[in-house]
């Protein structure tokens, strides 16, 4: 199966791929995989306290090429959001944006889940409810 | 999830009318060749597996009536019969070879029986239905996140041209005690099969649904396992060549 361009770029040249410090309560940490193929993807975010804006986003996957663009993509999208925008990023966006086959579409859906794993990580270590709308003190 | 699931009866055969006992593929009576159509693999081994879906296979028995049912449905024995006979004696060695191969293996076996049953399993459906989803517990992700790390490591090791004597033996260690996993959690799949078969034979149809559940949540363990035991070992082979 052919990778869309987009795909192709991601994999070649992975956005902010790395790691935070897990402790820190400033860093939310989202860990998921799919038993089904065997891929695993670990992405983090950085909020500040203040704004609730993400300012820092880090991803590592162990995966396909689809896997690492779509976690590679995400970590773009959420970098400058606020909390409650970054919820709001469907795995449907991820599949348009890289133009994702139907079989990969699973690897957007993970990316997904890695956002809103890493957001609920943080927001348990902030205390923040995870059904209150989070308000945002910025505006 | 149906209740107590027993396959529909062998129905009569076409050309002598004599009800189909055995396997549906072929008439006990007259030796004609059946329909293919509609036909499950443990149907097609009804005469071994009981004509009801069980986990629990006696493999000998069931290489046996492969081998008969093989010859007897073997199409150069219907080189003279009608092209809709030889028709299919072709459709049904296709699907007795298909079906042998899936029921000897253990693993292969409950996932084309979960599969029959309802349950979503393997790659084709990873991701697609978003409410079942099944993520795999915490303590194994993070397990699966460092010895990934732990294999990148060491590939990049490589590409430098050294490599890591201790990483090599601790990798080589982690190898042993997954393949040691692997190993019980079919043991595992064994027992559970049989208290699948035992809420068969109980008409106990919520002690058959646990026993699939439990067997889908071993098979998707037992995937992560086997994809991780096969690129460490592939790793390591590459890592004693430099």
């Amino acid at each position: 199966m052919a990778y869309s361009d987009k795909v192709i770029d991601h994999y070649n040249n992975p956005r902010n791929v790395g790691q935070m410090d897990k402790s820190s309560d400033e860093v939310g940490t989202g860990l998921v995989g799919a038993p089904e193929c065997g891929d695993v993807m670990r992405l983090q975010i950085r909020v500040n306290p203040e704004t609730q804006v993400i300012e820092e986003a880090k991803f590592k996957t162990f995966g396909c090429g689809s896997a690492i663009a779509s976690s590679s993509l995400a970590t773009e999208w959420v970098k400058g959001k606020t909390v409650a925008e970054a919820l709001e990023i469907k795995n449907t966006d991820i599949v348009k944006e890289l133009a994702l086959p139907p079989v990969k579409i699973h690897c957007s859906v993970l990316a997904e889940d890695a956002i809103r794993a890493a957001i609920g990580d943080w927001k348990k270590k902030n205390n923040v409810a995870e059904t209150a709308e989070v308000a945002v003190a910025a505006h | 999830m149906t209740s107590v699931v027993t396959t529909s009866a062998p129905a009569a055969c076409w050309a002598c009318r004599a009800a189909l006992g055995g396997s549906p593929l072929l008439c006990a009576a007259c030796g004609k060749v059946q329909p293919a159509a509609g036909i499950d693999y443990f149907q097609v081994f009804g005469s071994v597996v009981g004509f009801e879906r069980r986990l629990t296979i006696d493999t000998a028995a069931l290489e046996r009536e492969f081998h008969r049912l093989s010859r007897r449905l073997h199409p150069d024995r219907f080189a003279r019969a009608t092209a809709q006979e030889q028709e299919w004696s072709l459709a049904a060695t296709a699907l007795l070879n298909d079906a042998y191969r899936t029921l000897r293996e253990l693993v292969q076996r409950t996932e084309y029986l979960l599969k029959l049953e309802g349950f979503e399993i393997g790659e084709e459906f990873a991701g697609k239905n978003k409410t079942a989803k099944r993520q795999p517990p915490a303590d194994l992700l993070e397990e699966v996140f460092e010895l990934n790390m732990q294999l990148e490591e060491m590939r990049m090791n490589r590409k430098m041209g050294e490599s890591d004597p201790a990483l090599h033996s601790e990798l080589t260690a982690v190898s042993l005690r997954f393949e040691s996993e692997l190993a019980k959690l079919d043991n595992n799949l064994v027992e559970k099969g049989a208290a699948w078969d035992a809420g068969a034979a109980a008409g106990d149809s919520a002690g058959r649904a646990t026993a699939a559940k439990d067997m889908a949540a071993q098979l998707d363990r037992r995937r992560y396992l086997r994809n991780l035991v096969r690129d460490v070992n592939e790793a390591l082979s590459t890592d004693k060549e430099s």
